[in-house]
């Protein structure tokens, strides 16, 4: 290797390792970002001497390249969970982040819960003309909350359970299952603008 | 933590928050008029102020304007051998501009009034 190629194949490294870490995101968005990035490290370059030293003052300027892809994808996810607002396209960008990220994992953890949860409601709410004696809320001996049975048949109830709200869990459960969908839209949206806030406040105290 | 170092880091916190809120009007400031391409938004907002910290984070605000329509970017083939993406204000993004700065204008006007005793060391 000749000192003439090794700044030349730092800058193709860089880009190399931020077009991996762009992968997921929309093709033709990710290979402008590249290109946009390829154009301003040449161009930088270009009005210094061209040493390893000035290729690695440039890349460290612009942050690694998991920092830079990082800021992209998650305003990626923000858009996409924005301009959606459909529970299937926000679960897929929470699995997305959350392997980018532990507060993904646990935003994504927080969301399967509440889904689920409104799932269950509304499962309630439609099977109950079906199978109005083993689907409901009942009130366990053990003095817990629990939604019974959601199929008929399947597990048994439990002696000395007790039903509560009987045919009004189609209403209610229409309402609140999907009043919890619709609130848990609205979390995973608010974590995902609060997270990208913060992280664009790291990498700037960082790099101050 | 010494609470002298403390008062200096949430100084440093509110000083990022602040730049942040700027960026977003001086980079519309900067295509006031004309189109630029990244490198050259970046060097007049280093010459005009001290708003930019990373260079990392002008590109995907850029990206995120243009999202918003606020701009609008085209390739351009170069001298240097390699196109450049310049970008240029939407009419949105004018209206927008006008819009931030009118509200930064009364609001600088306001803290200036506000800070007059400070800048006299009057306590």
């Amino acid at each position: 290797m000749t000192m003439t190629d090794e700044p030349q194949q730092k800058i193709e490294a860089y880009v190399n390792r931020l077009r991996g870490r762009l992968r997921g995101m929309n093709a033709e968005t990710a290979r402008e970002i590249v290109e946009e990035m390829h154009s301003h490290i040449v161009d930088k370059v270009a009005m210094t001497g061209g040493t390893t030293a000035d290729v690695d003052a440039v890349l460290a300027a612009l942050g690694t390249p998991e920092e830079l892809a990082s800021q992209y994808r998650v305003d990626d996810l923000l858009s996409q969970a924005e301009s959606s607002r459909s529970p299937v396209r926000i679960l897929h960008s929470l699995f997305r982040w959350a392997s980018l990220s532990f507060a993904g994992f646990f935003v994504l953890l927080g969301s399967l819960f509440g889904y689920f949860l409104g799932i269950v409601f509304i499962g309630c709410a439609v099977l109950k003309p079906f199978h109005p004696r083993t689907t409901g809320l009942w009130v366990s001996s053990s003095g817990g909350h629990n939604i019974a049975t959601l199929l008929h048949g399947s597990g048994g109830l439990q002696p000395g359970a007790r039903e509560l709200l009987g045919w009004w869990i189609v209403p209610i459960g229409l309402v609140v299952g999907c009043g919890l969908i619709v609130l848990t839209t609205q979390f995973a949206v608010w974590c995902v603008r609060l997270y990208r806030l913060s992280r664009v406040s790291t990498h700037g105290r960082e790099a101050a | 933590m010494h609470p002298g170092n403390q008062n200096s880091d949430s100084g440093d916190k509110w000083e990022v928050q602040l730049r942040k809120g700027c960026l977003e009007l001086a980079i519309l400031a900067a295509l006031w008029g004309r189109r630029l391409y990244g490198l050259e938004i970046l060097r007049q907002l280093e010459d005009d102020s001290d708003l930019v910290l990373s260079e990392g984070t002008i590109y995907p605000l850029l990206s995120r304007l243009k999202a918003s329509g606020l701009v609008a970017s085209e390739w351009v083939e170069s001298d240097a051998g390699h196109p450049r993406k310049y970008y240029a204000l939407t009419a949105a993004g004018e209206a927008r501009a006008l819009e931030m700065a009118a509200i930064w204008g009364r609001f600088s006007a306001s803290m200036t009034k506000l800070l007059t005793p400070l800048a006299k060391g009057n306590r």
